[in-house]
């Protein structure tokens, strides 16, 4: 045993001393805190020996807030002042509401500010504010069960998520008063609860992670060599989950029960909570009793299958996408993950495993898994273990670029980079003596800008005047562990600086996200038109630029009226052709303004020609 | 301790500093930096220190990526030997650009095929050949000091690599349409 330890500057701690870390789940529907206690990681559960806390949280008149179950009891009477989906609020801003409102029970504060509001009785409130109450719920739950204070929490996020998005968590945590060491994605944290970095094997291995929720599905690959985990590539789609599988029963049922009448909304909720329980019960027995209203029935996981064979399917194909954006082969897959209570259904378990010719990886309950490995990852960044290997490396999910002339956008750091990432690009100016330029952010996977989530905008001020094409303004883009970016824009000829930390006040929603990724894809021909059309566009605003600056230097010396009317005549259609939406027809405009300008380049050089000469003596022309 | 940011992609990782790359020792090297510089290593140390190591990993990442792939490799290869690219450089060389042109027109025409991801399965691997013909040949170019014809290959590079993504959205495409 060493006598002595020592320890580098600034990881100094006291021998022996443990400091108390947490890993929190903050989910949609349930939120869980899970600690390592003596080399093992468990979920911590409430006084009534409760785990999943559910993610509610209601507001009362007399300043009272209540958390989790007994707020979810008061949801139906007090749907108002009860906020049950706040994390689908986080990172986003009052122009998604137009989206989401329609979905959320909530009345919307009117606000000057960026970040939306829910009215409740106790005043308007942010979906930041409501997560950290549930935070700040299971930091108490924490503490109360460690005997102590936390010093820091990892908290999972879901990979999808926006830089908007990961941003709002953090703010709620420091609203809640908790340190964070990392914000950690999700599908990383399974694949780090299942030990997979403990194995004897030294050799690299890759993982799946298969993650179907109540609402959402997230496939993630991940490659882990030595301890290293790296996130190399994260697909899925945010608008499938358990609740379409609950759906797919009710409608059987709908069908066996009565085709004739319609159905009130209370007995279509019926239904729907016996679809619920029905495929429940379908994960421990293959036939289930259906009981609603007078109505009685069986259902089994044979009849299952056939309904849902889409479903799961839609689930796969996001896989294929996953494995090739990785660059893996499906074989290669050594370990398959299941996360998310909707991967007990027998028929999820035996198609994932079908696909992937592996049987995949359930021992750990798969709502408490993210929360097991976040906590595993709180222990080592705590410092508890020093002599741990465990590193995660993760990814951005979506690609960060700026706006360039003419509203495209040009890609700086692709997604599924690995992150934390610097990256610096030059850029120049467009016009002659321009003494500014802005800087547009922008993330997603389109071509032009309008399609893209705009993230941040900001000026780069006092560039000396310099002809177009001669300023030399590098634009750096930082992203940290985090996946939060930072972008400074410099002139590198002077070095004036201008920098921003991106810190928007929303985010995209994931289905936003989703649609980016999947129309980035689809629309990729709408793309090109667009992109064409613009060139077009460009093009013609140069052209005509260089006619300006050309008349204005000599067209009154070089050109009689005449001349000029003719000129400005085809310029007059260049300007008209370039409303038209259509790239042929400019290219066209722009081709006989030039054709219409090729005498007066002419002359022009040639008048350039003798101005240069004029004055040299003959000598220097004769070689 | 701290990263010598002067070394160059190569010796920052330990290797030569040529084309050909030992792609095994890249990621074992690649992992053992990440694995004393990430910012995760110094959560509990002062914002100062976490910042310094979010730039180091950032150098770190950037270096990895741009050695791991041969177009990016090979473009930073001319570059340390003084060759300057400029955003308008791009290949002059006609029947290449009509050899990519056709290989274009087979895509499109693919997707009206009977069997269309299997005949873009097919374009897909002949469009591999073709990079990894381009890539020795630009070694070739390297070793003999030919600079403006590896340039002239890097800028070729390029055109493969959209290409590789054209191929790619376009099999993304059929899939989703297969299946909605």
């Amino acid at each position: 045993m060493a006598l002595l330890q020592i320890s580098e500057p600034g990881m100094s701690t006291a021998p022996h001393e443990h400091r108390l870390a947490a890993g929190i789940d903050l989910g949609t529907t349930n939120s869980l805190v899970a600690t390592v206690r003596s080399g093992d990681a468990t979920t911590l559960a409430d006084q009534k020996g409760v785990h999943l806390l559910p993610s509610v949280v209601r507001y009362q008149a007399d300043g009272v807030i209540t958390v989790g179950q007994a707020a979810k009891v008061a949801e139906i009477d007090d749907l108002q002042n009860t906020i049950g989906s706040a994390k689908r609020l986080l990172g986003r801003g009052v122009s998604d509401l137009k989206t989401l409102a329609g979905q959320l029970p909530y009345q919307f504060a009117d606000t000057e500010a960026a970040v939306p509001k829910i009215r409740t009785i106790a005043g308007d409130i942010s979906a930041i504010e409501v997560s950290a109450e549930i935070l700040k719920t299971l930091k108490i739950r924490a503490e109360a069960s460690l005997g102590g204070d936390l010093k820091g929490v990892v908290i999972t996020v879901p990979a999808y998520f926006d830089d908007a998005q990961r941003q709002a968590t953090k703010d709620a945590a420091r609203l809640a008063g908790l340190k964070v060491y990392r914000l950690l994605n999700e599908p990383t944290a399974a694949a780090v609860a299942y030990g997979l970095d403990q194995g004897e094997a030294l050799d690299e291995k890759i993982i799946a992670v298969y993650d179907l929720g109540g609402g959402t599905f997230d496939i993630s690959i991940l490659r882990l060599n030595r301890g290293v985990f790296e996130v190399l590539a994260t697909g899925g789609d945010s608008a499938l989950g358990g609740d379409d599988f609950d759906h797919a029963i009710a409608e059987w049922i709908v069908q066996q029960v009565d085709q004739s009448t319609a159905h009130t909304p209370k007995q279509l909720r019926e239904i729907l909570v016996e679809a619920r329980r029905v495929k429940e019960a379908l994960s421990h027995t293959d036939v289930v009793a259906v009981t609603v209203g007078h109505w009685q029935g069986s259902f089994s996981n044979e009849q299952f299958m056939p309904l849902v064979a889409n479903l799961v399917k839609k689930t796969l194909f996001a896989c294929r996408r996953a494995l090739r954006d990785a660059d893996i082969d499906k074989d290669e897959v050594a370990d398959v993950v299941m996360v998310g209570g909707s991967t007990r259904m027998p028929v999820i378990r035996e198609r994932v495993g079908d696909f992937f010719n592996n049987p995949p990886l359930v021992n750990i309950d798969p709502d408490k898994v993210v929360a097991i490995g976040a906590a595993l990852q709180a222990d080592v960044l705590a410092g508890n273990k020093p002599d741990t290997e465990m590193l995660l490396l993760d990814v951005i999910p979506l690609s960060l670029g700026l706006e360039m002339y003419g509203g495209l956008v040009e890609k700086i750091i692709a997604r599924n980079t690995t992150i934390p990432i610097s990256r610096a690009q030059e850029f120049t100016t467009f016009k002659d003596s321009q003494t500014a330029m802005t800087v547009h952010v922008l993330q997603g996977e389109r071509e032009t800008v309008e399609e893209n989530r705009s993230l941040a905008k900001f000026a780069l001020h006092d560039i000396p005047p310099m002809v177009a094409g001669a300023a030399r303004i590098k634009v750096t883009f930082q992203v940290d562990a985090d996946g939060l970016l930072n972008v400074m824009a410099e002139e590198k000829t002077t070095g004036v600086k201008s920098s921003i930390a991106v810190k928007p006040s929303y985010g995209l929603t994931d289905a936003e996200i989703e649609t980016m990724i999947k129309d980035s894809m689809l629309n990729a021909k709408a793309d090109r038109e667009t992109r064409k059309l613009r060139e077009q566009q460009v093009e013609a605003d140069r052209t005509l630029a260089a006619l300006d600056a050309a008349l204005a230097c000599d067209g009154e010396v070089l050109l009689s009226t005449e001349e000029q009317h003719t000129l400005q005549r085809a310029r007059d259609a260049l300007v008209a052709s370039k409303q038209l939406d259509t790239a042929e027809v400019i290219k066209t405009a722009i081709k006989t303004m030039e054709a219409a300008a090729e005498f007066y380049v002419a002359r022009r050089m040639d008048s350039n020609i003798r101005t240069a000469m004029a004055g040299q003596s003959i000598n220097k022309f004769k070689d | 301790m701290s990263l010598d940011f002067k070394q160059n992609y190569f010796e920052l990782f330990s290797l030569p500093t040529q084309f050909p790359l030992d792609k095994q020792q890249l990621a074992h090297n690649f992992r053992a930096l990440q694995a004393q510089y990430h910012p995760d290593r110094f959560a509990q140390a002062s914002d100062q220190e976490r910042r310094v190591a979010v730039q180091t990993t950032g150098y770190i990442n950037e270096a990895n990526e741009a050695l791991k792939s041969p177009r990016l490799r090979a473009h930073y290869l001319l570059e340390l030997q003084n060759v300057v690219f400029k955003q308008c450089d791009t290949t002059h060389d006609m029947p290449f650009l009509m050899q990519l042109m056709e290989q274009r027109e087979a895509l499109e025409a693919a997707e009206q095929s009977n069997d269309p991801l299997e005949v873009m399965d097919q374009l897909a691997k002949k469009v591999k050949q073709d990079k990894q013909l381009l890539e020795s040949s630009f070694q070739l170019s390297l070793q003999t000091g030919n600079l403006v014809d590896a340039k002239e290959k890097v800028l070729k590079m390029k055109f493969y690599e959209r290409l590789d993504h054209e191929v790619r959205r376009l099999q993304e495409k059929l899939e989703d349409e297969m299946f909605a």
